[in-house]
């Protein structure tokens, strides 16, 4: 294996692109990512906050330090990961993490690594997803995400600008990526839309970091209010309103899930309005 | 092999080792500074837990040739008062943890010397002692001084 650390974008060529490692690191150890060339893509991110302009190369635990941005984004950054996760992992890459499906993490050949089969659908899924699970039932585990939905952020990266919803994607029989990005692509830059108010509240199965059970960000701008949620969709899912949980399709052992939402939504909702 | 510099408690190191080894693993295996443990060896449990340039990091998934700062593990700090704070309170009892433990703590007081509960709580929160001395490491911390 090699380590390259390019200076600028136009020396990408290939290579699986590492920023924090965080996430990248054991993945390649358990070999669900293979790499004969690491990119360590540092020196190409932009870091740190200007304005609504966040560079994706900022860490979360600079973000969770911050004063100018939306609380939203500053209580998801804080509430993601241990200490140490939060000094090393980037905004970009909390953006690109995978689900924490452990079906997928054990690589069983289940339809997100290809095969034809949900594993957790039909086994142990209690702690995976309520909307859009018919194909794969995984949850999308980013905080971050979730509040940057809510605040209807857009995100440049090193081809084009994108709201961040179009980041993603459900995996489907075709394609079984859950993201849009493509190879060699870099996202670069989140931008954020001032809010008047904003809040993440999130259940956890324990009182310090975990990964969501249900993440729910909510967002107020002009008379309008953003609802976006994390850990119930194989990607961040966003809420045209709170009635929009009479919708879930729930497995067996999710429908508590639609409960924690429903009281985290009506919470956030009284806290932003 | 590919070249490796490291500069570990503020000492300058040059050697040879293979793209993708952890830096938990050359502290230990290449530098013999065993006092940084490995236990869960991916990311959760902080007993592996280093400062790069004073922020605590998981030693044991950051890729070693990535580190570009000053990396201080817990034989660094061998005379931090956090140590003596921690034999006083009796925060030990494996003391498999205890390293990771100290070397997070020094990081929280020294960028807020008297922390309160909520902060050591939150800052405590990436080492996990499943003998479960969490109330004497928050101890040790708040009394650290003394």
């Amino acid at each position: 294996m090699e380590l390259l650390r390019p200076s600028n974008l136009a020396e990408l060529d290939g290579g699986l692109f590492v920023h924090g490692g965080t996430e990248v690191v054991p993945l390649l150890r358990d070999g669900i990512l293979h790499a004969e060339t690491l990119v360590d893509i540092r020196e190409l991110v932009p870091r740190g906050i200007d304005g609504g302009r966040i560079g994706a190369g900022t860490t979360l635990a600079e973000l969770e330090a911050s004063p100018h941005i939306p609380g939203a984004l500053r209580e998801a950054c804080r509430l993601a990961a241990s200490p140490q996760l939060r000094n090393m992992g980037s905004l970009g890459g909390n953006l690109l993490q995978s689900t924490r499906c452990w079906y997928w993490r054990l690589k069983y050949p289940c339809r997100l690594h290809g095969g034809d089969r949900c594993h957790a659908a039909e086994g142990e899924h209690r702690e995976h997803a309520i909307f859009a699970n018919d194909f794969c039932a995984s949850a999308h585990p980013s905080d971050v995400a979730a509040a940057l939905l809510a605040l209807d952020a857009r995100v440049r990266t090193s081809r084009r600008e994108l709201g961040l919803a179009e980041l993603y994607r459900l995996p489907d029989e075709a394609d079984r990526r859950t993201t849009t990005l493509e190879p060699g692509e870099v996202i670069l830059e989140v931008e954020i839309p001032p809010a008047e108010a904003s809040i993440y509240l999130k259940a956890m199965d324990r009182k310090r970091w975990s990964f969501p059970q249900v993440g729910v960000a909510a967002a107020r701008t002009g008379g309008a209010t953003r609802i976006a949620l994390a850990g119930v969709a194989p990607v961040p899912w966003l809420l045209a309103g709170p009635e929009d949980l009479d919708g879930a399709t729930p497995l067996p052992r999710t429908a508590w899930k639609v409960e924690v939402a429903r009281a985290l939504v009506r919470r956030a909702l009284t806290e932003v309005t | 092999m590919p070249e490796l510099r490291l500069t570990v408690n503020g000492a300058d190191h040059r050697l040879d080792a293979p793209i993708g080894t952890s830096l938990a693993h050359v502290l230990r295996e290449e530098l013999g500074l065993i006092g940084t443990k490995i236990a869960c060896n991916e990311g959760h449990c902080g007993a592996c837990t280093v400062q790069v340039d004073g922020a605590p990091v998981l030693s044991c998934i950051t890729l070693a040739h990535a580190v570009d700062g000053d990396v201080t593990t817990i034989e660094g700090l061998r005379d931090h008062p956090l140590v003596e704070a921690f034999v006083r309170a009796d925060a030990v009892q494996c003391g498999f943890c205890t390293p990771g433990q100290v070397v997070s703590a020094a990081a929280l007081v020294a960028a807020t010397p008297e922390p309160t509960t909520e902060e050591i709580r939150h800052a405590m929160a990436g080492n996990i002692c499943r003998c479960g001395t969490y109330p004497k490491i928050e101890e040790a911390i708040l009394h650290w001084r003394d």
